[in-house]
């Protein structure tokens, strides 16, 4: 009893400390108020305390739970039932490596979220669950329909490497791939077949910590530079003997935000259109852009129209002559008779209502032995897009057992099969249905004529479409087209860990996480970039293994100090097992075999190994239970920076690299006096370094086998220069940080400062010019600068009896920043598209994007300063360069989550809030080329004479007189003239760029929680019921799309372009749980 | 910790080590589709073989950044960097004057297009250079001349060549292509050189500068009818295709001539088709957008580019038309023709003898047989007074889809009348260089500075060094 004092006249309280489920609590602190007389409960939870006859009040705390005070009256016994403390402020938190801390030990900001606040109203992705939840954490998912990828960075992008921005996922203490593989854009087809982390069931996720910087994942070495994600799974410890628990969910999904098509003009050009066989051989049938006729109900022959043969006017392949549209197949198809010209791109229709089923069942039991948690979840998903689905299946298991008093065994593994029919093709390009839906299609083209797909008597031979020429029919493509998924994943670890003594253990642990993906792409015959048809297999097998051991000491050497230590080594191993064959041409129309190739097959394999040894340690000193410091060092050696045998001579190897971390708690408000409404005060700060290496085979200059010419094997050399002397990237990160509760822990305030210096960074894909024979090279360079703020508020406005008001604010501001080059390297491209590029420059921004703008007045003293110029035919000029025209990183994000509880019923809705930031649409670009969007209405109010009033447009801006002087503009446009100016013809990127600003309603949840009393017959316990709504509207300056919205690209996920993705979809359903 | 690896990070799947055949195909294969893909995309239409009714801004002179042929060709200048070494390390003489025969057509077309490029330090970016000198025109074609002679000094029996996708290994006909070769360049240079002695040098000595002597010897590549390695244009889509119609200039000059090789260039339009009576019809070059599309009453009544180039291209008769093209024999005698008339040369065949020879393997050339009274039509009969014109004429028509070769030309004879199109935004100047990539502004901006003083203004309109 380390805290009692004796006195003359005292007498001695005892009694038993116990949690709401009567177990009693032992090491609660048992203070008498206002002295320092006090003594901790016993492994049950009972204590003993001599106190004065003038005693009155006992303070009961106990870390995780809300502080009691308790009278002391005129009794010798008493007891205390701890509540605990709902908000968690005191919580413990696993960190690095997974030991569990005490948050208040920590020198750097972590954030925590429960399983709970993902289980209900839940996102396909994990990842993309966590928008909004976290302050400094930016999600961005990829425009591909269900199950996509999602993009994740916390405190902003520190590499100038675009894909290496992402933080480290832990699966109990192991860390998984969060690859995003294979979605090559090849052949015309990109597709997203999600990342690694999105298979993370939330159902069995029991928390996740977020550890922000460098500082807080130290320990995972270089993998943790860019923060880590640590979860735990459900385990069956807290259960109580045998328990079933179900959590079963059905949303429903639409599209958040469809492009505003005007519906006064169909397909066509000048107003002018007939269909005869969709190739141009009609009036203007050739032409896929909306600037045609009035759609007032006149009649035109269209591709849906009869024919005196009975057919479609689109059946224009009915001879098999191998010619589309030939005179003999048009006179088989007969005359069009004309039909009502009127709006019919319906595309409202053509989404379906997605749906969501998700049904988790889990058996938990333990005893003194040991505990276990089985679980098994079924997501089944029909996408808002016709014949898009996945179906997905989770098995886990979580088992402990003591063999012996001192050495316990955990198991804890996941087998997750995912499988999908079909997964649409991205991107701007034939082979995706939103090319043609949002840009291209014909407004009077009535999308139901289309899902007859085959011309008859060519079934499988030749799609039926409105056009020929260069478009697929959007259901052909979603019902012959296929993508398919069959992926099998495999991951988690067994652990043994020895007590030597009370402070002493050694862990040792073994993990993997294995994927075998199979994918197959089929093409039909008469794909338009595919005549023939095809088909593809890809096999993508990528995992990685984890051997660890962790040598653990906690010693508390006197009543003051307390001391813990950490020895660990990993051993780990990735690899990556690639295997693709083609059949680039089919025999026969329909059979998907390897042996119907019409042509060799084409094959190719990626063997990928990587091995990263590693050894560390950290010391952790307590005084006083208010002051800890933490001290970290690693050594890291990676095969990636090994230089292989053939190139050993060319230049030196670096592999191994050291980084140590230290960081500094103190909690004031033990330290120093603090007023009655200050519950809690502390102040941290940290500083560390992590080292980073690169891919593996950097130093492998080869040739690749490019597809051979008839028996001809063919080979090129690579166009990436290589650099024997790379060294490994080092991050220096600073943070400063503080937390306060006042009010009984009634308001919080979390506030952090941090400062991250990337340097050497690897850069492996630097642009040379080509003429010295090379495209790039890898280099070490640069130095990028990221520092910004975090602050986390809570609070409880009302609180009464029954009713009770949560507010919490995270809020978040980063700045990312070019220090410097080398000397050579001046700016960065990290990515490009739609001649808008993401570049890196010194003294400038991260995410700034350049792209040819448009020229304005540059004299100052011009009255038209400012103003766009044109040219004499009234077209808008542009610079000659490339221009700065935007930064896809936000200002500021904010998330706001308010809670209602009345009684049994809880009612809370996050709003997430991006503030600032720009983004170019494609979609708006093509969207106005092709006549298709609202605005393109303007100039064409009667029709296409432009001499008619309401018709034409004369552009904003000036033009330059031969003087040097200006005028105001005045050469009208015909509508579509002016339309394409309006982003140069596609080559005024500048014209696309928005303000990317938006607010979300992320999330909505209704929960009732139905009383013990009206289940205690049924057995049943917890049964919960709530309505949920997931992304229900958002609010933004950006026009037909989802501001939040990236392009893929090759496999990499690249913000601030939108490339005509698939829309976002809004989702609301209910969820019921229970457990018996 | 660390002792395997070594090992670890060697790419199991790596080929570092490559012999000649495997790189040689590549070579030609990127070099020729790039042709093929320039003649369609800009050659064409310049030479107003083809005009567009769609996307109309090649036509009117927006020409943006022509990259592309800049990008592959330093890209594949790499690989036959490579394979010069490799084969000077093996005495590979063979495979070291083909090697030397692409680059010296590569580079030729660079610099005509271009005009100062890179060239002596270019794809040396292993030795660490990594923004190589501009060099003049004329420090280029000296040097190209001079590695199509060496190639043809080096080129001889013995050796076996594989993976030759223009002559399958013969490699006596790699020797009349180098020397066939010089006798092009030599003549484009000749506004500004006095050429003669060199080509007379090589015509004097069959033996040891042989040329082409028949259409076999043609220096094309023939394309496969399967996957990937058709026509580059096959796997088009047909609105693509149907974008670029024959154009009226030359058009109307076929249907002058009664030339029945608008039979494969072009197609009879729909209209003409459908009432029954197959007709060709152009479009005139350089209309804006809606003109182009309303022209003669529409895309209806304008005929398409010819099938062989496109879905035709995997026939037996579009395999032998639509080719990859270096060079031919029509164009040797043509060129032959014109040195011959301007006594560049002294010949025992007569200009007149070049100029029919020409025209009759032009004929065989697009698998036409020509009228029996073709040469003594109007228009093309021979007579000395306009033979440079009739010459020119022909060959401009025997170069429909052969490359930037007809541009070049046209740029230094003149011939035939090339007129900017009514809605050119090039102030009426048909382009006669392309202007450099944007790219080489960062990336070798110092380089290209100097090559943009000593030859005037980065635009369409600045002439080339050879081009008066």
């Amino acid at each position: 009893m380390p805290f009692s004092r004796k006195s003359n006249a005292e007498k001695t309280i005892t009694g038993k400390v116990t949690d709401e489920g009567s177990i009693g609590l032992p090491g609660v602190s048992v203070i008498v108020k206002g002295t320092t007389t006090g003594t901790i409960s016993d492994s049950e939870g009972r204590y003993s305390l001599a106190v004065q006859d003038d005693a009155t009040t006992l303070i009961f705390s106990y870390v995780g739970y809300l502080s009691e005070e308790i009278a002391i009256g005129n009794r010798m016994a008493v007891d205390v039932v701890m509540k605990p403390d709902a908000r968690n402020l005191n919580e413990v938190v696993i960190t690095a490596l997974g030991i569990k801390q005490e948050s208040k030990r920590l020198g750097y900001a972590v954030q925590e979220i429960k399983g709970s606040e993902l289980d209900k109203a839940r996102e396909t992705n994990f990842v993309s669950g966590l928008a909004g939840k976290v302050a400094g954490v930016q999600v961005m998912s990829s425009p591909s329909g269900i199950g996509g990828s999602a993009r994740i960075t916390i405190r902003g992008d520190k590499s100038l490497d675009i894909n290496k921005n992402q933080p480290l996922f832990v699966i109990d203490g192991v860390p998984i791939t969060n690859a995003l593989t294979g979605s090559s854009g090849r052949d015309f087809q990109e597709l997203d077949y999600g990342n690694g982390a999105s298979l993370i069931n939330p159902d069995d996720v029991e928390s996740m910590t977020v550890l922000k910087g460098a500082n807080a994942s130290a320990l995972y070495g270089s993998r943790g530079a860019n923060g880590v994600i640590v979860i735990t799974t459900k385990s069956g410890k807290n259960s109580k003997g045998l328990g079933v628990s179900v959590n079963a969910g059905l949303t429903f999904e639409n599209p958040l935000v469809l492009p505003d098509f005007q519906k006064v003009y169909g397909q066509g050009n000048n107003g002018e259109f007939s269909f005869v066989d969709g190739n141009g051989g009609g009036i203007r049938d050739g032409v896929d852009e909306s600037w045609g006729p009035k759609m007032d109900g006149r009649l035109i022959a269209q591709h849906d129209s009869p024919t005196s043969n009975g057919y479609r006017g689109g059946d224009i392949s009915l001879i098999d002559d191998g010619q589309l549209g030939s005179p003999a197949d048009l006179a088989a198809r007969g005359t069009i008779t004309p039909t009502p010209f009127v709006p019919g791109n319906n595309l409202k229709e053509f989404y379906e209502t997605g749906i969501t089923n998700n049904t988790n069942v889990s058996v938990t039991g333990s005893n003194e032995k040991g505990d276990f948690r089985l679980s098994y979840t079924l997501l089944d998903q029909k996408g808002i897009i016709p014949n898009t689905d996945i179906k997905r299946n989770t098995f886990a298991i979580n088992t402990g057992y003591n063999l012996s008093p001192k050495l316990t065994v955990r198991i804890a593994a996941n087998y997750v099969n995912s499988t999908s029919a079909n997964r649409p093709n991205l991107t701007y390009g034939t082979e995706s249905i939103i090319y043609l839906l949002h840009c291209w299609m014909g407004q009077h083209v009535n999308l139901n004529s289309l899902k007859d797909y085959w011309i008859p008597g060519m079934e499988d031979r030749q799609q039926f479409n409105f056009n020929y020429n260069y478009h697929d029919n959007p259901y052909f493509n979603l019902y012959e087209n296929t993508n398919s998924q069959n992926a099998n994943r495999i991951f988690g670890n067994i652990s043994v860990k020895y007590d030597f003594t009370k402070w002493l253990s050694l862990q040792l642990r073994g993990g993997t996480d294995f994927n075998n993906d199979l994918r197959k792409r089929r093409r039909a015959f008469s794909t338009q970039r595919f005549p023939f048809g095809s088909y593809r297999e890809e096999r993508v097998r990528n995992g990685e293994s984890n051997f660890d051991f962790l040598l653990t000491a906690n010693k508390d050497f006197n009543e003051n100090f307390t001391f813990g230590a950490n020895i660990g080594g990993n051993h780990q191993i990735a690899t990556t097992n690639n295997f693709e064959v083609t059949a680039p041409q089919l025999l026969i129309p329909g059979i998907y075999s390897f042996n119907n190739t019409r042509v060799a097959l084409v094959s190719s394999i990626q063997d990928i190994n990587k091995v990263v040894n590693s050894l560390y340690g950290s010391v952790q000193f307590g005084y006083k239970n208010f002051l800890f410091l933490d001290v970290t060092a690693r050594n890291d050696w990676s095969t990636a920076l090994t230089l292989p045998a053939i190139a050993d001579s060319l230049g030196q190897t670096i592999n191994s690299y050291f980084y140590p971390s230290a960081s500094l708690s103190a909690v004031v408000s033990d330290i120093l006096p603090m007023p009655e409404w200050v519950s809690f005060g502390k102040i941290r700060t940290s500083l560390a370094q992590v080292g980073n290496d690169t891919d593996p085979y950097r130093f492998t200059s080869g040739y690749g086998r490019s597809d051979p010419w008839g028996d001809y094997p063919v080979y090129s050399s690579t166009r990436t220069l290589v650099n024997y002397n790379l060294k490994p990237e080092i991050s220096t990160s600073f943070e400063i940080g503080t937390e306060w509760r006042f009010l009984k822990n009634r308001a919080g305030l979390d506030f952090t400062f941090y400062n991250i210096n990337t340097r050497n960074q690897i850069l492996p894909s630097v642009p040379v010019s080509i003429t010295s024979g090379y495209s790039n090279r890898i280099v070490n360079a640069g130095e990028i600068r990221n520092y910004g703020f975090e602050v986390m508020l809570s609070g409880s406005p009302v609180q009464t009896q029954n009713f009770k008001w949560d507010v919490n604010v995270n809020w978040s501001a980063n700045r990312s920043k070019v220090i410097e080059f080398d000397g050579e390297v001046t700016d960065y491209q990290m990515a490009e598209r739609h001649g808008v590029s993401i570049r890196a420059q010194v003294g400038q921004r991260m995410g700034d994007m350049y792209a040819i703008g448009f020229k304005r007045v540059e004299d100052k003293n011009s009255p038209y300063f400012g103003e766009k110029v044109l040219n004499e035919s009234g077209r808008y000029l542009s610079t000659s360069n490339r221009i700065k025209v935007g930064n896809y990183n936000p200002d500021w994000m904010a998330g706001i989550r308010n809670t209602f509880t009345y009684k049994n019923f809880s009612l809370s809705g996050l709003l997430d809030i991006r503030h600032g930031g720009q983004i170019f649409s494609e979609t708006f670009v093509v969207g106005l080329e092709a006549g298709q969007l609202e605005e393109t209405l303007e100039g064409r109010e009667n029709g296409y004479d432009i001499n008619q009033p309401g018709n034409g447009v004369i552009g904003k801006g000036v033009i330059q007189n031969p003087d040097g002087s200006y005028r105001v503009n005045d050469v009208k446009l015909t509508a579509r003239e002016y339309h394409q100016s309006r982003t140069g013809n596609r080559d005024i990127p500048e014209g696309g760029i928005f303000n990317a600003s938006y607010a979300k309603l992320r999330e909505v949840r209704l929960g009732y929680m139905v009383p013990a009393k009206f289940l205690s017959k049924a057995k049943i316990k917890g049964l919960n019921v709530s309505v949920v709504g997931r992304n229900l509207a958002v609010w933004s300056k950006v026009p037909h799309i989802d501001p939040e919205t990236s392009s893929l690209s090759g496999g990499t996920i690249i913000p601030g372009i939108e490339s005509v993705g698939m829309p976002t979809t809004r989702s609301w359903g209910f969820n019921v749980g229970f457990s018996f | 910790c660390t002792d395997d690896f070594v090992e670890k990070n060697t790419d199991p799947n790596a080929i570092t080590d490559v012999t000649p055949d495997l790189l040689l195909p590549g070579i030609i294969r990127t070099g020729v589709n790039e042709m093929v893909n320039q003649s369609w995309s800009i050659g064409n239409i310049v030479i107003q073989h083809t005009a567009k009714i769609q996307f109309v801004s090649e036509d009117r002179y927006t020409w943006g950044d022509r990259d592309g042929l800049w990008e592959n060709m330093y890209n594949n200048l790499r690989d036959v960097q490579l394979l010069l070494e490799l084969s000077q390390k093996n005495n590979a003489n063979n495979y070291r004057g083909i090697s030397l025969i692409m680059r010296a057509w590569m580079y030729s077309i660079l610099t005509d297009a271009y005009g100062d490029v890179p060239y002596s330090e270019a794809t040396k970016g292993v030795s660490g250079i990594l923004q190589p000198k501009y060099e003049t025109q004329e420090v280029i074609c000296n040097g190209i001349l001079n590695d199509l002679k060496t190639a043809s000094e080096l080129l001889g029996p013995g050796e076996v060549v594989v993976g030759d996708l223009i002559y399958n290994g013969d490699v006596s006909k790699w020797k009349k292509l180098a020397n066939s070769l010089r006798l092009r360049y030599l003549l484009r240079i000749s506004d500004k050189k006095d050429v003669k002695a060199d080509m007379q040098a090589i015509l004097s000595n069959p033996t040891e500068f042989p040329v082409f002597t028949s259409a076999d010897d043609n220096g094309t590549m023939r394309y496969l009818t399967s996957a990937p390695n058709q026509f580059p244009l096959y796997t088009a889509r047909q609105g693509s295709f149907d974008e670029f119609r024959l154009s009226t200039n030359l058009g109307d000059k076929l249907t002058a001539l009664n030339d029945p090789r608008i039979t494969v260039f072009a197609q009879p339009t729909d209209a003409s088709v459908a009432a029954g009576t197959p007709k060709y019809s152009g479009v005139p070059n350089g209309l804006n957008e809606v003109a182009a599309l309303d022209y003669n009453g529409g895309p209806n009544n304008i005929s398409r580019a010819g099938a062989l180039f496109y879905k035709g291209s995997i026939t037996d008769r579009g395999l032998n038309v639509a080719k990859g093209y270096i060079l031919s024999y029509h164009e040797l005698q043509f060129i032959l023709a014109e040195a011959v008339k301007k006594g560049l040369v002294n010949s025992t065949k007569t200009a007149q003898f070049h100029y029919e020879e020409g025209i009759k393997a032009a004929f065989d050339y697009v698998d036409v047989d020509m009228p029996a009274n073709y040469l003594k039509n109007p228009g093309v009969a021979y007579n000395d007074a306009s033979a440079l014109a009739l010459i020119g004429t022909q060959k401009w028509i025997s170069l429909f889809f052969s490359g930037l070769e007809a541009w070049f030309d046209w740029r230094r004879t003149g011939v035939p009348e090339i007129k900017a199109g009514v809605d050119n935004v090039n102030s009426g100047k048909v382009p006669v260089r392309f202007a450099y990539p944007r790219s080489e502004q960062t990336l070798n901006p110092n380089s290209l500075n100097e090559a943009v003083t000593r030859q005037g203004p980065d635009n369409y309109n600045t002439h080339v060094w050879w081009d008066l």
